[in-house]
């Protein structure tokens, strides 16, 4: 048995690792998608599939990387040799949705295969029929992009041009798209060459039982918190609005059992897969699970394969959390995956109150394409701003404006003065939403509200994705839920309601998109609120009146 | 005539003077938290004692005084700073809170949010609006401001950050704001953002600017406190404050951008290795400041550090050019434990109180010092030269407990903390050498802080790195660094445009203000003036600009446009190893380097000791398996002797140890020169 201080150090070598390859990552990655929202995961598994370590870089990445280690190995089979470089993407051979192409480097200690470096990175485009990779109108997949099962990229150190030129022919920017895949196999090699280090200084055997130490050592962590929860057969369901093709109040429904150290996630009872692209693929369903382990448990557990050992998931294919091909997919990295999470840390609330959140703001986006009548240039711009809040915790208030909730505040907006000095666009407010968060003894986090002026001389169209015009964020344990979102297109006298799946919505000069986005969910009953924190909410202007509290149900802003 | 450094810290003020010889004689006094100018005046007491004088004597023969202040720092990071309002356009007041939509620590979801150092209520919308191209889009009329005055009066601040939309491309409503405040309320101190950080990016802007109002009161009233006393102690020279960037400024600069010395204390270590660099003739250097929580680590490439406008300090952002120095979380006081399996350090520090066990002030948990008691690094009595002794017995205690929870020995134990924390450091290094896109291998390691002598040789090996120097100033070397630093003005301007659409005259007069404010700011100084250029560029569709310097292209050049686009794509291949020929590229601010060259300042060799060389004493320590090892004292060896590992080093303040294979050779400032063997098989 390999003694415990080796076994440590080792950890920490491979943790390093995961962050170097990020940091590499970070640094040569050519779209700024992935350097500033570094919508990107690294990872180091092993040849049994058996994730090590993983930067941590998106959350709804977790614990996914396995599915798509055993596609590579169901395709290739013995035919994996060094300085082999494996791509992927398709969310039915190993991948979670289209935009994230997964990039693998094997690891070989002679002639032997041990471990796997492994880049994940959210691509700006992948084909298909519309721009920037999110299709509202999708119903199946081809319509999402290119699907890419496991190939080869590089054959026993042979670059296949054939196959990058055939792959980059087919999204929407070349250069970007090249630049940034290169980045993602530069990654991946510098994992591999770091992991070569530490088998030449301890030598094969030495890491791989550390490696299962490492593993167990997660696992007991994880089952020791576990432990201290209530046993029981919990449930808890979350609701999306609608999946843009006319299915609407689509539920996520997972009853979890506690049993000693050991939790059962039971998703079966969702609802039946739907046209629209709310639809999860297995891997991301199981990364949404381990999402919401990992935000019960103490913050500094490993996120490894071992951690993950202390849930048992099941779910039924054909549901909306583990869609049949060729089901469309690519919201579901926010949706349904935020569902999903939401219901299993709803169903906890018995299990254990103290870990427990409540519900943050959901994703809903807004890409206007138009002209630039300063330069007579088109432009796509994406909104990043108005952001919701973030949930109530049992330790404090939720962050403002800190949403989307499968980002958990990773996700940085841009600046108001560069928007307006790059776009023909003008904000004349951006600010805090009042008595859009729920109530509670902590209450949620403010949402935002922003008014828009389209500064163009001929009309644009605007293309949405998102969720949560009608479903709000949840309040917990008491607490009550905040507002949901509320979008407007204001032209002339005419007001229109955005929905969260719309494409070609047409913009006109002069037009102002009225966005307030929602508040997080409250935590613990409101009377338990502290007189200050009330004064303090009162004096500056978190709510509008001494009485007003936020608004507890949903039908109110029913409109659209 | 003298120059004299102080660098105040949270215990000790110390204190270096050197004089036209660059002989350096160094005091120390206990600091006074509540006004630390007095733990300074006694300083100087001290040090006039040291060299035979009165204090009023030592003054008079002082031409200079460079002093770094934490009072800025503090105020920021104790929440002890002024009361604040900001002015602000109005519809986009929470700017500051908003935090572009982010929370630290993604996965700690049970964590309430930061108290913001100016509340909604505090931060005031005023009716005005400017657009991106700078025209005005809604006049600040007399009404509206008039309105903000008043409701700042009502508020009873002790000072104003006014920060406007697109100020940076037309000052106007910012400097009416300003003129109107002072008139109203001329006890305020106010903050423009046009003043402090003429930059596009509104989240950046307002923080600086607030962080401005937040520590300018408390520092600006420090400051002038010390002019009086130093002036009553008989003092008519020169007072410069260090500032983050690495230079000094006068005491009127420093209160009006206070901002900018909220790291003005490790910035001497920076100027100290800089200085450092120049005197061993190796300009690629890595700093190594292992102190009691943490560890400072910075990058000096060919001589000099690298700034940043990314700095954060607690919750603020200060995008002032600031030292590029990096926070690992790992120190003398990390505390080890054990979760599942697997032996951690850090980030939780023993602190002081109640610090390591062996400190005997009630603390249990192991830290790295307690390892190194148990490994017998440390001597007991000899800690800290003898001020402080160490309890063996209850580091003992504190690594049997952890022991026992991994199921090994005490001294294993200790070896395994030691080496989780050199693991920790050694990666920490290698990671931000990456994100600054350099390989870690070709530089050398330059060790100060109480703690780095025991742990840098080993991190060095990890890293591959063969050359570690200790400097023997390193007690007292922020305050020796501080001399070696010049007068320096950062400017900055937003200018943003394509560079297709920018013309040579137009970027030619932009440059040449800037020079033109930097050298006012000098404010008559004699000496030689040195100008640096640069430009903040990026590609048309990036996010990011890369600061690309054009120092030696010609103003007056009719291709100057074409001139630093040639140098923006050769920065953009170097850092991140391609660049695009064709793209449209955009330049968005542009920074001038004004700098003041102080005389140099001096380092003499070693007098040769007029001491014995006293017999090494030795010591029994763990180093695979228990040996004893001599034991010299860092202070009166010779220079030129060279000594071969495993041996340890004493000094009152640090103590150093080579392993088996190493050897220090000493130079001629008595400093320790270490020769790191690669291992075998490392990567070359």
């Amino acid at each position: 048995m390999v003694d415990p201080v080796t076994v440590s150090v080792v950890t920490h070598r491979f943790e390093a690792i995961v962050e170097e390859m990020g940091e590499a990552m970070l640094r040569t990655a050519y779209s700024q998608i992935l350097n500033s929202s570094r919508d990107f995961s690294t990872a180091i598994l092993d040849r049994d599939a058996r994730l090590i370590a993983q930067a941590e870089h998106v959350p709804i990445h977790v614990g996914s990387l396995p599915w798509a280690v055993r596609a590579v190995i169901d395709q290739f089979g013995d035919n994996i040799r060094p300085g082999d470089v494996f791509l992927l993407n398709d969310p039915y051979h190993g991948g979670n949705h289209l935009p994230d192409l997964t990039a693998f480097v094997p690891i070989f200690d002679g002639g032997t295969l041990l471990f796997w470096a492994i880049n994940r990175a959210h691509q700006s485009d992948i084909g298909g029929s519309t721009h920037g990779a999110y299709n509202p109108a999708a119903t199946e997949i081809w319509q999402e992009g290119l699907r890419i099962t496991p190939l080869k990229l590089h054959d026993a150190g042979e670059i296949r041009d054939d196959v990058i030129t055939m792959i980059a022919t087919n999204v929407r920017h070349q250069d970007e798209f090249l630049g940034d895949l290169r980045a993602m196999i530069g990654s991946a090699h510098v994992g591999e060459r770091r992991v070569l280090a530490i088998l030449e200084e301890y030598g094969a055997d030495v890491v791989r039982e550390s490696v299962d130490t490492i593993l167990d050592s997660a696992e007991r962590e994880t089952r020791a918190c576990i432990a201290t929860w209530r046993d029981g057969v919990y449930t808890g369901e979350s609701v999306l609005d609608d999946d843009g093709q006319g299915t609407e109040d689509i539920h996520v429904r997972a009853t979890v059992t506690v049993a000693g150290d050991s939790l059962t996630v039971d998703l079966s009872d969702s609802h039946p897969q739907v046209k629209g692209f709310v639809n999860s693929s297995y891997p991301n369903m199981m990364s949404a699970v381990y999402m919401a382990l990992t935000f019960l448990v103490d913050p500094r557990t490993p996120k490894n394969s071992g951690t993950f050992r202390a849930v048992d998931v099941i779910a039924k294919e054909g549901t909306v959390v583990w869609a049949k091909a060729p089901a469309p997919v690519t919201l579901a990295t926010n949706h349904c995956a935020q569902e999903i999470a939401e219901s299993v840390i709803k169903a906890m609330a018995q299990a254990c109150p103290d870990r427990v959140i409540a519900g943050w703001g959901r994703r809903f986006r807004i890409a206007i394409k138009g002209v630039d009548p300063r330069t007579d240039r088109q432009f796509i711009w994406h909104l990043f701003h108005a952001r919701p809040g973030a949930g109530a915790s049992p330790v404090g208030d939720g962050w403002e404006t800190a949403g989307e909730g499968q980002a958990m505040g990773s996700s940085k907006f841009g600046s108001v003065e560069v928007a307006e000095t790059r776009f023909p666009l003008f904000f004349e407010t951006h600010e805090f939403r009042p008595d859009s968060f729920g109530d509670g003894q902590f209450r949620g986090g403010a949402g935002s509200v922003l008014r828009l002026h389209m500064e163009i001389a001929e009309p644009a169209v605007a293309n949405t994705a998102g969720e949560g015009v009608r479903h709000p964020s949840f309040g917990m344990l008491g607490g009550r839920d905040g507002l949901p979102h509320r979008y407007r297109l204001l032209s002339g006298d005419s007001e229109r309601f955005l929905k969260t799946k719309e494409i070609d919505v047409p913009v006109l000069p002069g037009d102002v998109f009225l966005v307030e986005s929602a508040g997080g969910g409250g935590f613990g009953p409101p009377e338990a609120r502290s007189a200050e924190a009330r004064a303090e909410d009162l004096r500056n202007g978190f709510v509008s009146g001494p009485e007003s509290g936020p608004v507890s149900t949903t039908d109110s802003t029913r409109e659209n | 005539m003298y120059r004299i450094g102080i660098d105040i810290g949270g215990t000790f003020t110390d204190i270096a003077a050197v004089d036209e010889n660059g002989r350096v004689v160094i005091a120390k006094s206990s600091s006074t938290p509540a006004d630390p100018s007095e733990g300074l005046l006694e300083g100087l007491r001290v040090l006039a004692g040291e060299l035979g004088l009165d204090r009023a004597e030592l003054l008079a023969r002082t031409e200079r005084i460079v002093h770094g202040t934490t009072v800025a720092t503090n105020a920021l990071l104790e929440s002890k700073g002024a009361k604040v309002a900001l002015l602000t356009t109005e519809g986009h007041r929470d700017v500051i809170e908003m935090r572009e939509g982010m929370k630290e620590d993604r996965y700690n979801v049970r964590m309430a949010p930061p108290v913001p150092l100016v509340p909604r209520h505090r931060r005031i919308g005023v009716k005005e609006r400017l657009r991106s191209d700078g025209s005005v889009g809604t006049a600040l009329t007399a009404e509206s401001l008039k309105d903000a005055v008043e409701q700042v009066a009502d508020l009873g601040v002790d000072a104003v950050a006014v920060c406007y939309l697109h100020s940076y491309r037309n000052a106007e409503h910012e400097a009416v704001t300003g003129d109107a405040l002072a008139a109203a309320l001329p006890d305020t101190y106010v903050s423009l953002s046009s003043e402090v950080l003429p930059q596009i990016k509104e989240y950046e802007r307002v923080w600086t600017t607030v962080v401005n109002a937040y520590v300018g009161p408390v520092l600006s009233s420090y400051l002038s406190r010390l002019s009086a006393k130093l002036l009553d102690a008989g003092y008519s020279g020169e007072v410069m404050i260090m500032h983050s960037h690495g230079g000094v400024a006068t005491i009127a600069e420093s209160s009006r951008l206070a901002a900018g010395a909220v790291l003005s204390g490790p910035a001497g270590g920076i100027a100290a290795a800089t200085h450092i660099a120049r005197l061993i003739g190796e300009g690629d250097l890595i700093t190594f400041d292992m102190g009691g929580t943490s560890t400072d680590i910075a990058l000096l490439q060919g001589g000099e550090a690298q700034l940043t406008g990314e700095k954060q300090v607690g919750i603020a952002k200060v995008s002032l050019p600031t030292l590029d120095i990096h926070t690992l979380g790992a120190g003398g006081g990390s505390m080890a434990r054990v979760a599942g399996a697997i032996l951690h350090v850090g980030p939780e520090s023993a602190g002081a109180a109640p610090g390591p066990a062996c400190y005997g002030r009630g603390g249990t948990v192991a830290t790295v010092t307690d390892a190194n008691v148990v490994l017998g690094y440390l001597g007991a009595e000899r800690f800290l030269g003898g001020r402080m002794a160490l309890d063996s017995a209850a580091a003992e205690a504190a690594l049997e407990r952890l022991g026992a929870e991994l199921g090994t020995s005490a001294v294993t134990a200790a070896e395994g903390v030691a080496k989780v924390v050199n693991t920790t450091m050694a990666e920490g290094i290698r990671i931000v050498s990456v994100r600054r896109g350099v390989d870690p291998r070709r530089f050398a390691l330059v060790s100060f802080g109480g703690a780095a002598g025991l742990h840098v040789t080993e991190v060095a090996r990890l890293l591959e790195i063969r050359r570690v120097v200790v400097p023997n100033v390193a007690s007292v070397l922020s305050a020796w660094g501080m001399l070696a630093s010049d007068l320096r003005h950062e400017l900055v301007r937003s200018h943003v445009g394509e560079a297709s659409t920018t013309s040579a005259a137009g970027l030619r007069e932009v440059l040449l203000r800037m020079e033109e404010e930097g050298r006012a700011r000098l404010d008559g100084f004699p000496g030689t003036v040195e100008v640096r250029r640069a430009l903040d560029m990026r590609y048309g569709e990036q996010i990011f600009e890369i600061t690309v310097p054009v120092d030696g292209v010609d103003l007056d050049a009719a291709d100057l446009v074409e001139q630093v686009v040639a140098r923006f794509h050769k920065r953009h291949e170097d850092l991140y190893s391609y660049h695009a020929d064709g793209q449209e590229v955009v330049i968005v601010n542009a920074r001038t380097t004004v700098i003041g060259k102080l005389p140099e300042l001096q380092a003499a060799p070693l007098q040769p000791s007029t001491a014995e060389v006293a017999e090494p004493g030795s010591r029994r320590v763990h180093l695979d398996g228990w040996i004893d090892v001599p034991v010299h004292a860092l202070d009166v060896l010779p220079p030129g002797s060279s000594i071969a590992g495993p041996a340890l080093f004493e000094s009152p303040t640090t103590t150093v140890l080579i392993r088996a294979g190493e050897t220090a050779t000493v130079t001629p400032h008595g400093w320790l020169d270490i020769d790191v063997p690669l291992r075998a098989g490392a990567e070359r």
